[in-house]
Protein backbone atom coordinates (compact mmCIF):
# COMPACT_ATOMS: atom_id res chain seq x y z
CA UNK A 1 0.00 0.00 0.00
CA UNK A 2 1.14 3.44 -1.02
CA UNK A 3 1.92 6.52 1.79
CA UNK A 4 -0.99 8.06 0.39
CA UNK A 5 -3.53 4.93 0.11
CA UNK A 6 -2.51 4.38 3.83
CA UNK A 7 -3.46 8.38 4.89
CA UNK A 8 -6.69 7.93 2.87
CA UNK A 9 -7.34 4.29 4.45
CA UNK A 10 -6.91 5.79 7.73
CA UNK A 11 -9.11 8.83 7.15
CA UNK A 12 -12.13 7.16 5.60
CA UNK A 13 -11.83 4.73 8.55
CA UNK A 14 -12.01 7.50 10.74
CA UNK A 15 -14.83 9.04 8.89
CA UNK A 16 -16.73 6.22 8.76
CA UNK A 17 -16.40 5.87 12.78
CA UNK A 18 -17.58 9.28 13.54
CA UNK A 19 -21.41 8.27 13.55
CA UNK A 20 -23.64 10.93 14.69
CA UNK A 21 -21.87 14.08 14.03
CA UNK A 22 -22.62 16.61 11.50
CA UNK A 23 -20.86 16.69 8.14
CA UNK A 24 -19.62 19.84 9.25
CA UNK A 25 -18.41 18.62 12.29
CA UNK A 26 -17.06 15.18 10.73
CA UNK A 27 -14.97 17.04 7.74
CA UNK A 28 -13.51 19.29 10.56
CA UNK A 29 -12.51 16.38 12.36
CA UNK A 30 -11.15 14.65 9.40
CA UNK A 31 -9.42 17.30 8.04
CA UNK A 32 -7.60 18.32 10.73
CA UNK A 33 -6.17 14.71 11.45
CA UNK A 34 -5.21 14.60 7.82
CA UNK A 35 -3.10 18.20 8.35
CA UNK A 36 -1.49 16.28 11.37
CA UNK A 37 -0.20 13.23 9.40
CA UNK A 38 0.79 15.41 6.59
CA UNK A 39 2.86 17.28 8.74
CA UNK A 40 4.26 14.78 10.61
CA UNK A 41 4.89 12.49 8.19
CA UNK A 42 7.07 15.47 6.34
CA UNK A 43 9.46 15.03 9.44
CA UNK A 44 12.22 13.43 8.31
CA UNK A 45 13.18 11.26 11.68
CA UNK A 46 9.38 9.64 11.91
CA UNK A 47 7.94 7.27 9.25
CA UNK A 48 4.18 7.31 8.41
CA UNK A 49 3.74 4.30 10.09
CA UNK A 50 4.86 5.58 13.20
CA UNK A 51 2.80 8.90 13.23
CA UNK A 52 -0.42 7.00 12.19
CA UNK A 53 0.71 4.75 15.73
CA UNK A 54 0.68 7.67 17.50
CA UNK A 55 -3.03 8.40 16.67
CA UNK A 56 -3.70 5.12 17.64
CA UNK A 57 -6.32 3.04 15.45
CA UNK A 58 -8.83 5.40 13.55
CA UNK A 59 -11.70 3.69 15.48
CA UNK A 60 -10.76 4.51 18.58
CA UNK A 61 -10.08 8.15 17.92
CA UNK A 62 -13.71 8.72 16.99
CA UNK A 63 -14.22 6.73 20.10
CA UNK A 64 -12.79 9.54 21.68
CA UNK A 65 -14.19 11.98 20.03
CA UNK A 66 -18.03 10.95 20.27
CA UNK A 67 -17.44 10.30 24.06
CA UNK A 68 -16.06 14.00 24.41
CA UNK A 69 -19.35 15.50 22.41
CA UNK A 70 -21.63 12.99 24.05
CA UNK A 71 -20.99 13.97 27.33
CA UNK A 72 -20.82 17.80 26.08
CA UNK A 73 -24.58 17.08 24.54
CA UNK A 74 -25.59 15.24 27.33
CA UNK A 75 -25.00 18.31 29.66
CA UNK A 76 -27.49 20.80 28.23
CA UNK A 77 -29.83 18.22 26.56
CA UNK A 78 -33.51 17.23 27.92
CA UNK A 79 -33.60 14.09 26.41
CA UNK A 80 -33.14 10.96 28.61
CA UNK A 81 -32.28 8.55 25.75
CA UNK A 82 -29.18 11.07 25.26
CA UNK A 83 -28.31 11.30 28.62
CA UNK A 84 -28.71 7.63 29.37
CA UNK A 85 -26.49 6.80 26.38
CA UNK A 86 -24.27 9.27 28.11
CA UNK A 87 -24.30 7.69 31.38
CA UNK A 88 -24.30 4.42 29.96
CA UNK A 89 -21.17 5.54 28.13
CA UNK A 90 -19.39 6.75 31.53
CA UNK A 91 -20.94 3.40 33.35
CA UNK A 92 -18.11 1.24 31.40
CA UNK A 93 -15.26 3.21 32.92
CA UNK A 94 -15.54 2.72 36.72
CA UNK A 95 -18.05 2.63 39.56
CA UNK A 96 -19.10 6.17 39.96
CA UNK A 97 -20.14 6.21 36.26
CA UNK A 98 -22.03 2.78 37.02
CA UNK A 99 -23.36 4.56 39.85
CA UNK A 100 -24.52 7.54 37.75
CA UNK A 101 -26.40 4.90 35.26
CA UNK A 102 -28.25 3.35 37.95
CA UNK A 103 -29.35 6.82 38.93
CA UNK A 104 -30.58 7.31 35.53
CA UNK A 105 -31.92 3.80 35.53
CA UNK A 106 -33.88 4.35 38.52
CA UNK A 107 -35.17 7.54 37.86
CA UNK A 108 -36.37 6.83 34.47
CA UNK A 109 -38.03 3.76 34.96
CA UNK A 110 -39.78 4.89 37.55
CA UNK A 111 -40.84 8.64 35.44
CA UNK A 112 -41.79 6.05 32.79
CA UNK A 113 -43.72 3.53 35.21
CA UNK A 114 -45.93 6.27 35.97
CA UNK A 115 -46.36 7.90 32.92
CA UNK A 116 -47.77 4.06 31.99
CA UNK A 117 -50.07 3.65 34.39
CA UNK A 118 -52.02 7.23 33.34
CA UNK A 119 -52.03 5.93 29.66
CA UNK A 120 -53.41 2.61 30.57
CA UNK A 121 -56.19 4.07 33.08
CA UNK A 122 -58.52 4.85 30.07
CA UNK A 123 -58.40 0.92 28.46
CA UNK A 124 -58.29 -0.91 31.66
CA UNK A 125 -60.49 1.29 34.40
CA UNK A 126 -60.80 -1.56 36.22
CA UNK A 127 -57.69 -2.71 36.79
CA UNK A 128 -55.30 -0.01 37.10
CA UNK A 129 -55.66 1.87 39.94
CA UNK A 130 -54.22 3.03 43.69
CA UNK A 131 -55.69 0.70 45.78
CA UNK A 132 -55.16 0.96 49.69
CA UNK A 133 -56.30 -1.56 52.50
CA UNK A 134 -55.07 -3.16 55.51
CA UNK A 135 -51.05 -4.91 54.14
CA UNK A 136 -51.16 -2.52 51.16
CA UNK A 137 -50.44 1.01 50.02
CA UNK A 138 -49.43 0.47 46.70
CA UNK A 139 -49.54 1.76 43.22
CA UNK A 140 -50.78 -1.15 40.63
CA UNK A 141 -52.33 -2.17 37.36
CA UNK A 142 -53.62 -5.59 37.09
CA UNK A 143 -55.12 -7.49 33.78
CA UNK A 144 -55.20 -10.80 32.15
CA UNK A 145 -57.84 -14.23 32.36
CA UNK A 146 -55.99 -15.00 36.27
CA UNK A 147 -55.53 -11.92 37.97
CA UNK A 148 -58.07 -10.33 39.88
CA UNK A 149 -58.89 -7.16 42.04
CA UNK A 150 -57.90 -6.94 45.79
CA UNK A 151 -60.97 -7.68 47.69
CA UNK A 152 -62.45 -5.28 50.29
CA UNK A 153 -61.27 -3.99 52.43
CA UNK A 154 -58.44 -3.29 50.22
CA UNK A 155 -59.94 -0.69 48.06
CA UNK A 156 -59.11 1.33 45.09
CA UNK A 157 -58.95 5.76 46.00
CA UNK A 158 -57.98 7.94 43.13
CA UNK A 159 -60.28 6.84 40.46
CA UNK A 160 -60.25 9.20 37.65
CA UNK A 161 -57.57 11.14 39.22
CA UNK A 162 -55.29 8.80 39.14
CA UNK A 163 -54.36 9.95 35.71
CA UNK A 164 -53.23 13.55 36.69
CA UNK A 165 -51.72 12.21 39.40
CA UNK A 166 -49.74 9.70 37.13
CA UNK A 167 -48.77 12.59 34.71
CA UNK A 168 -47.46 14.41 37.19
CA UNK A 169 -45.43 12.43 39.77
CA UNK A 170 -44.13 10.37 36.08
CA UNK A 171 -43.49 14.07 34.49
CA UNK A 172 -41.35 15.22 37.63
CA UNK A 173 -39.45 11.85 38.08
CA UNK A 174 -38.11 12.29 34.44
CA UNK A 175 -37.00 15.99 34.99
CA UNK A 176 -36.18 15.61 38.59
CA UNK A 177 -33.62 12.72 36.97
CA UNK A 178 -32.88 15.18 34.21
CA UNK A 179 -31.49 17.57 36.34
CA UNK A 180 -29.08 15.50 38.67
CA UNK A 181 -28.04 13.52 35.79
CA UNK A 182 -26.80 17.07 34.39
CA UNK A 183 -25.94 18.30 37.78
CA UNK A 184 -23.71 15.09 38.19
CA UNK A 185 -22.59 15.44 34.60
CA UNK A 186 -21.47 19.33 35.41
CA UNK A 187 -20.02 18.50 38.64
CA UNK A 188 -17.71 15.48 37.77
CA UNK A 189 -16.62 16.95 34.27
CA UNK A 190 -13.20 16.67 35.33
CA UNK A 191 -14.14 12.57 36.03
CA UNK A 192 -15.78 11.89 32.94
CA UNK A 193 -12.71 9.75 31.10
CA UNK A 194 -11.88 9.31 27.75
CA UNK A 195 -10.69 6.10 26.26
CA UNK A 196 -7.50 7.31 25.79
CA UNK A 197 -4.32 5.71 26.80
CA UNK A 198 -1.43 8.17 27.89
CA UNK A 199 1.79 6.95 27.58
CA UNK A 200 4.79 8.31 29.61
CA UNK A 201 8.43 8.68 29.62
CA UNK A 202 11.34 9.55 31.83
CA UNK A 203 11.48 13.47 32.14
CA UNK A 204 15.00 13.62 30.59
CA UNK A 205 13.73 11.67 27.47
CA UNK A 206 10.79 14.57 27.39
CA UNK A 207 13.19 17.19 27.14
CA UNK B 1 16.05 -17.99 26.62
CA UNK B 2 14.26 -13.95 26.52
CA UNK B 3 13.58 -12.50 29.77
CA UNK B 4 10.08 -11.98 30.36
CA UNK B 5 9.44 -8.11 31.82
CA UNK B 6 8.57 -8.20 35.69
CA UNK B 7 5.00 -7.07 36.40
CA UNK B 8 3.89 -7.11 39.86
CA UNK B 9 0.30 -6.15 41.16
CA UNK B 10 1.66 -3.32 43.08
CA UNK B 11 3.85 -2.20 39.86
CA UNK B 12 0.44 -2.11 37.46
CA UNK B 13 -1.53 -0.83 40.71
CA UNK B 14 1.07 2.44 40.73
CA UNK B 15 1.21 2.59 36.92
CA UNK B 16 -3.08 2.93 36.92
CA UNK B 17 -2.22 5.50 39.39
CA UNK B 18 -0.17 7.52 37.72
CA UNK B 19 -2.13 7.44 34.61
CA UNK B 20 -5.49 8.30 36.35
CA UNK B 21 -3.48 11.61 38.19
CA UNK B 22 -1.63 12.47 34.83
CA UNK B 23 -5.36 12.15 33.17
CA UNK B 24 -6.83 14.30 36.06
CA UNK B 25 -4.57 16.83 35.19
CA UNK B 26 -4.51 16.89 30.92
CA UNK B 27 -7.23 19.30 30.91
CA UNK B 28 -5.51 22.24 32.75
CA UNK B 29 -2.49 21.33 30.82
CA UNK B 30 -4.36 22.10 27.48
CA UNK B 31 -5.83 25.26 28.77
CA UNK B 32 -2.45 26.33 30.48
CA UNK B 33 -0.59 25.44 26.98
CA UNK B 34 -2.38 28.01 24.88
CA UNK B 35 -2.02 30.95 27.72
CA UNK B 36 0.34 33.23 26.03
CA UNK B 37 -1.47 32.45 22.48
CA UNK B 38 -2.80 30.12 19.85
CA UNK B 39 -1.28 27.64 19.18
CA UNK B 40 -2.15 24.40 16.35
CA UNK B 41 -2.74 20.48 17.83
CA UNK B 42 0.82 19.63 17.26
CA UNK B 43 2.38 22.83 18.67
CA UNK B 44 0.45 21.90 21.79
CA UNK B 45 1.48 18.80 22.02
CA UNK B 46 4.91 19.77 21.42
CA UNK B 47 4.80 23.00 24.24
CA UNK B 48 3.28 20.17 26.69
CA UNK B 49 5.79 17.57 26.25
CA UNK B 50 8.59 20.41 26.35
CA UNK B 51 7.35 22.02 29.62
CA UNK B 52 6.19 19.75 31.38
CA UNK B 53 6.20 16.19 31.99
CA UNK B 54 3.51 15.31 30.05
CA UNK B 55 4.08 13.29 26.99
CA UNK B 56 0.95 12.52 25.64
CA UNK B 57 -0.37 9.90 22.53
CA UNK B 58 -0.92 11.89 19.83
CA UNK B 59 -4.32 10.90 19.08
CA UNK B 60 -5.59 12.08 22.82
CA UNK B 61 -5.19 15.92 22.57
CA UNK B 62 -7.16 16.40 19.18
CA UNK B 63 -10.43 14.75 20.74
CA UNK B 64 -9.91 16.81 23.87
CA UNK B 65 -9.38 20.00 22.01
CA UNK B 66 -12.75 19.57 20.20
CA UNK B 67 -14.38 18.58 23.44
CA UNK B 68 -13.11 22.16 25.33
CA UNK B 69 -14.38 23.69 22.11
CA UNK B 70 -17.81 22.67 22.55
CA UNK B 71 -17.94 23.56 25.80
CA UNK B 72 -16.94 26.93 25.12
CA UNK B 73 -13.39 27.44 26.55
CA UNK B 74 -11.66 27.20 23.18
CA UNK B 75 -12.20 28.73 20.14
CA UNK B 76 -10.77 27.69 16.76
CA UNK B 77 -9.80 28.88 13.47
CA UNK B 78 -8.11 27.25 10.20
CA UNK B 79 -5.41 29.11 9.18
CA UNK B 80 -3.34 28.90 5.74
CA UNK B 81 -0.25 28.49 6.80
CA UNK B 82 3.31 29.02 5.50
CA UNK B 83 4.27 25.11 5.14
CA UNK B 84 1.53 25.09 2.59
CA UNK B 85 -1.40 23.73 4.52
CA UNK B 86 -3.88 25.17 6.38
CA UNK B 87 -3.39 24.52 10.28
CA UNK B 88 -6.37 24.72 12.83
CA UNK B 89 -5.27 27.07 15.47
CA UNK B 90 -7.20 27.10 19.18
CA UNK B 91 -6.88 29.50 21.53
CA UNK B 92 -8.45 30.32 24.95
CA UNK B 93 -12.06 32.11 25.26
CA UNK B 94 -12.98 34.29 28.02
CA UNK B 95 -14.60 31.67 30.23
CA UNK B 96 -11.66 29.72 29.12
CA UNK B 97 -8.97 31.81 31.14
CA UNK B 98 -11.57 32.04 33.63
CA UNK B 99 -11.05 28.27 33.63
CA UNK B 100 -7.28 27.70 33.64
CA UNK B 101 -7.13 30.18 36.63
CA UNK B 102 -9.50 28.41 38.61
CA UNK B 103 -7.82 25.41 37.75
CA UNK B 104 -4.36 26.44 38.14
CA UNK B 105 -5.91 27.98 41.68
CA UNK B 106 -6.89 25.14 43.32
CA UNK B 107 -4.31 22.80 41.67
CA UNK B 108 -1.74 25.10 43.39
CA UNK B 109 -3.56 25.10 46.76
CA UNK B 110 -3.95 21.15 46.73
CA UNK B 111 -0.60 20.36 45.82
CA UNK B 112 0.74 22.68 48.38
CA UNK B 113 -1.35 20.71 51.18
CA UNK B 114 -0.51 17.60 49.80
CA UNK B 115 3.42 18.38 49.20
CA UNK B 116 3.41 19.38 53.21
CA UNK B 117 1.97 16.32 54.21
CA UNK B 118 4.09 13.63 51.69
CA UNK B 119 7.26 15.60 52.57
CA UNK B 120 8.63 13.43 55.28
CA UNK B 121 7.48 10.42 52.91
CA UNK B 122 9.35 11.22 49.92
CA UNK B 123 13.02 9.40 49.80
CA UNK B 124 15.68 11.58 50.22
Amino acid sequence: MTPQAQIADYLARLRASLVGMTVSEREDIVEEIRMHIRERASDPQSSLDEVLEGLGAPELLAEQYRTGMLVQKARTSRSPFLILRAALRWATTGIEGFLVFMIAVVGYATGGAFLLLALLKPFFPQYTGFWVGPGQFSFSFRMGATMTNPQPPVHEVLGWWLIPVCLLVGSLSLALTTKLLQFLFRRFRWKVPFASVMRTRPAMMAL
Amino acid sequence: MAQLPISTPELESSDKWEAQMRKGCLEMAVLASLWHGRLYGLEILRVLERDSSLVLAEGTVYPILNRLRTEGLLQSQWVEAEAGHPRKYYELTASGRERATQMAETWTQFSAGLGRLIGPVTRK
